[in-house]
């Protein structure tokens, strides 16, 4: 393995992705997170409670409330923004290049590995950065200790990330896990591994922190403080009382403490190597043309053609033929100027104009997930409770959702549309084709809340129906990708599957047989309001054209 | 200048359009261009700016100065004036891979506004046109290249536009595909306003009634096929040379052609006076005006002309 080449790989890859605008956010999340691992004294909102206490904010303290945050966040929120290294290189063309050249499988997963990590690095390293700044802003201890702040950001924070950036390459290198699915799958994942990792037999240690809670323990006893049923909490956690503190001068870790986490590193490499077993080396034919578009399907016609062209045994001259047809010649074209008349009609053909958009938004969704959207939708008038399963009913379509606003973008139809008249119809009819699929995916609840006379409950569905396919508008417009309303939804769907009754917008948490979130005019006002950024966006957009 | 248009006769102006990037680069810079029912080849080298101006020209882009009117109305300031009547061919596109050529024209004329009537027969028709009837229910993604471009080509017609923009539109087609597009934009061109770019000297000469050369974001020379042969008459030559004379000849002249024969390397170069050597004059062609205009290397004669660009 030709460890220049690797390198070489793994900076031009980080190189590219720290030019985007996008990472200066990412940089600025992490600056907002290390705000948030140190709250000022008087507040609720915690990170690190030891039942009801924290350290002094000296260099220990905050140094590992900072990078045990980093480590609990990043590990999550850090897959997505790293995981489509090996996306881009397929969109861009540059796997082909790189696919024609001696480097290796394994030398290429790797640099992809390690830009990952670094990308990931460096936000840990603005972590790292603001800890002191915060430590002196808040203004408990001056004495600033460079180890004691930057030691936890070794042994608690890199070593998750790594594992992350090495999940990011294998996810991208599976077909099923290199969609959206793959976004969905991780959520999941690391949410187990975010619950599995604080507690005390968490393999390798998980993220440290029974080491930091033993430690913070015995320094809670020295000073008097009983510790018996004082439980460690790691996580955004609001308290009744601002908590109490305490003096911690920080833990050393021992011999196994660092072993255990080399091995996270070990794990990491053999997970990210382990895709050279199959990956394809961006070989078209190894391709399927049936997979969702994201990702796979060209965003120009140049890479749609690659596409095609990869996939196509055997192509005529006039290029009709697709894989494995076999077609006749063709005969001459461009016979002559169109004879038949354009003519517009006398009214906008807006239902024509939305059939359109719900065909755009449904593309290439395969058999199975409809089968599955109506398994869900009969279950739906048979359970006991209408709105049983609502929940499941509107996370199925997350997927469909995520591509509204980012299709154009995603497919290179910019520059085509962007000559067509009155582009605001289009993206209103692109919001009514994604309320309509909301309203059908969820139907069952609708029908069972209005036979009983809910109209609560309808009214609470409505703004979910109307909200959801909005927020996904704006996210998409906005963002142009699909990855940012794929995260934030299924952080509020599973804040209101979880009863927080302030975000539910399906009206699932019931108090007194009602819907206990807001106010469905409420959430229809805020959908509004979305569906004016997203327009406001394009419009601003296509004015600075 | 005259702003009031023909009966029927559509007309788009560029008045010294300018296009200033992010960062400074000049894409276009002063370009002016009236332009009637006819075929107008702008001819450029790749990063001359062309694609930057036919978006400009189709109210993509926006210009950093200057006007584009339609018919005399601003399209910068009311670009569905245009828009309407408009059939854009990007030099990039895309397509939704997942719908078939048919869906994804229906799709389209829905946003023109078309009639469904009238979009079902127009559908039908252009895909005849462009010889996609058979795979018109196959998904795009499935599509080649050629097959793509023709796609586009279809999707520009789809509204029996006014005016026709077509940036590098031949690219991916065979040569047959490209012989028989030519000559469907030229017959096109006959009431329309027909824009074509493209660096390839063969796609315009046979068509373009009308020829604008642009480098650097400037329009240099813009005249008829004869006016611009008539500026490098006398200045084309061709001579054969041996293998170590040629890297000379190739610093002191602009060489527009080279081919290896059994007495030595021929080559057809351009220079304003004799390039002795036993060098004898020969017909020019618009690939030597091109090549002439591009390079700065004609006569005082071409930079006069150039006084009548724009017109």
């Amino acid at each position: 393995m030709n460890a220049r080449a690797l390198i070489a790989l793994a900076v031009a890859d980080f190189r590219e992705r720290v030019r985007r605008p996008a990472y200066a956010a990412t940089l600025l999340a992490a600056v907002g997170l290390a705000c948030l691992a140190v709250p000022s004294a008087a507040s609720h909102w915690t990170i690190l409670d030891v039942g009801g206490y924290r350290g002094v904010y000296t260099s220990a303290w905050i140094g590992t409330a900072t990078a045990l945050a980093g480590a609990l966040w990043l590990t999550t929120g850090g897959f997505y923004v790293v995981r489509d290294a090996i996306g881009r290189d397929e969109r861009t063309g540059v796997g082909r290049l790189l696919a024609a050249t001696s480097l290796s499988t394994p030398a290429y997963l790797l640099g992809k590995f390690l830009s990952n990590f670094l990308v990931l690095a460096s936000m840990a390293g603005v972590l790292a950065l603001t800890a002191p700044l915060m430590q002196l802003a808040r203004g408990e201890s001056f004495a600033v200790d460079p180890v004691a702040l930057l030691v936890p950001f070794a042994v608690m924070t890199l070593p998750p990330l790594a594992l992350t950036a090495a999940a990011a390459v294998l996810f991208e290198t599976v077909p099923l896990l290199r969609s959206g699915v793959g976004n969905v799958v991780w959520f999941g994942v690391s949410m187990a591994f975010m619950m599995a990792g604080q507690g005390p037999h968490a393999p390798l240690g998980g993220f440290g922190v029974r080491q930091a809670a033993d430690s913070m323990r015995v320094a809670m006893a020295d000073q008097g403080i009983s510790v018996r049923s004082r439980d460690f909490s790691l996580g955004l956690t609001m308290v009744d009382e601002p908590l109490r503190t305490f003096r911690w001068d920080g833990f050393t870790p021992d011999g196994a403490f660092l072993g255990g986490r080399l091995l996270f590193f070990v794990l990491a490499l053999a997970l990210a190597l382990l895709p050279a077993l199959w990956f394809g080396r961006f070989d078209p034919a190894r391709r399927l043309l049936g997979a969702p578009a994201e990702g796979v399907q060209a965003g120009s016609a140049h890479g749609a053609a690659a596409a095609a062209e990869g996939a196509q045994a055997a192509g005529s001259a006039h290029g009709a033929a697709g894989p494995a047809a076999a077609e006749p010649q063709v005969p001459a074209l461009f016979g002559g100027v169109p004879a038949s008349a354009a003519r517009r009609g006398r009214a906008f053909p807006f239902w024509r104009l939305l059939a359109g958009e719900l065909r755009i938004l449904a593309q290439g969704v395969s058999r199975w997930w409809w089968l599955a959207a109506a398994a869900v939708t009969v279950a739906g008038f048979v359970t006991p409770e209408p709105t049983m399963l609502l929940p499941v009913a509107w996370i199925w379509p997350v997927l469909i959702w995520s591509r509204l606003g980012t299709q154009r973008v995603e497919h290179g139809l910019d520059g085509l549309l962007g000559a067509y008249p009155t582009p605001s119809r289009g993206l209103l009819a692109e919001w009514a084709a994604g309320v309509v699929f909301t309203a059908v995916t969820g139907v069952a609840p609708l029908v069972r809340m209005a036979v009983a006379a809910d109209w609560p409950g309808v009214g609470a569905w409505t703004g979910g129906a109307i909200l959801v396919p909005s927020l996904a508008l704006a996210l998409g417009v906005a963002c142009r990708t699909h990855r940012v309303f794929q995260v934030v939804y299924l952080v509020v769907w599973y804040l209101a599957v979880n009863g927080v009754a302030a975000v539910d917008y399906m009206g699932v948490v019931r108090s007194g047989g009602s819907p206990a979130g807001l106010s469905a005019l409420a959430v229809a006002a805020v959908a509004l309001l979305l569906v004016g950024v997203a327009l406001a966006v394009r419009t601003a957009r296509h004015a600075t054209r | 200048m005259n702003r009031t248009p023909l009966q029927g006769t559509p007309t788009l102006e560029l008045e010294h359009v300018t296009k200033v990037y992010k960062g400074g680069k000049r894409a276009v810079d002063a370009v002016s261009l009236r332009l009637g029912a006819g075929l107008l080849g702008l001819l450029g080298p790749n990063g001359a700016g062309k694609s930057s101006l036919m978006r400009i020209a189709a109210t993509v882009t926006r210009p950093t100065s200057g006007k584009i009117l339609f018919d005399g109305t601003d399209v910068v300031s009311r670009p569905n004036a245009l828009r309407e009547v408009l059939g854009y061919l990007p030099q990039d596109f895309g397509v939704y891979p997942h719908l078939s050529a048919r869906e994804f024209l229906s799709y389209l004329a829905a946003v023109k506004g078309l009639s469904a009537r009238s979009a079902r027969r127009r559908i039908e028709e252009l895909l005849e046109l462009v010889n996609l009837t058979e795979a018109g229910r196959r998904p795009l993604g499935k599509y080649s290249g050629g097959m793509l471009r023709r796609v586009g080509i279809a999707q520009a017609l789809l509204a029996d536009p006014k005016v026709l923009i077509v940036d590098e539109p031949t690219a991916g087609l065979d040569p047959e595909e490209r012989v028989r597009f030519r000559t469907l934009l030229s017959d096109l061109a006959e009431d329309r306003v027909v824009l074509l770019s493209t660096h390839i000297v063969s796609d315009i000469e046979s068509v373009a009634s009308d020829i604008a050369i642009v480098a650097r974001g400037r329009l240099l020379r813009r005249g008829a096929p004869e006016e611009l042969l008539r500026e490098v008459d006398g200045q084309v030559w061709e001579t054969v040379a041996g293998p170590a004379e040629v890297a000379a000849l190739r610093e002191r002249y602009v060489i527009s052609r080279t081919v290896r024969t059994a007495d030595g390397v021929r080559l057809r170069l351009l220079s304003a006076t004799p390039p002795g050597g036993g060098a004898v004059r020969v017909t020019p062609d618009l690939e030597d005006v091109y090549l002439a205009v591009v390079n700065g290397s004609a006569g005082q004669s071409l930079r006069q002309a150039g006084a009548g660009a724009g017109r």
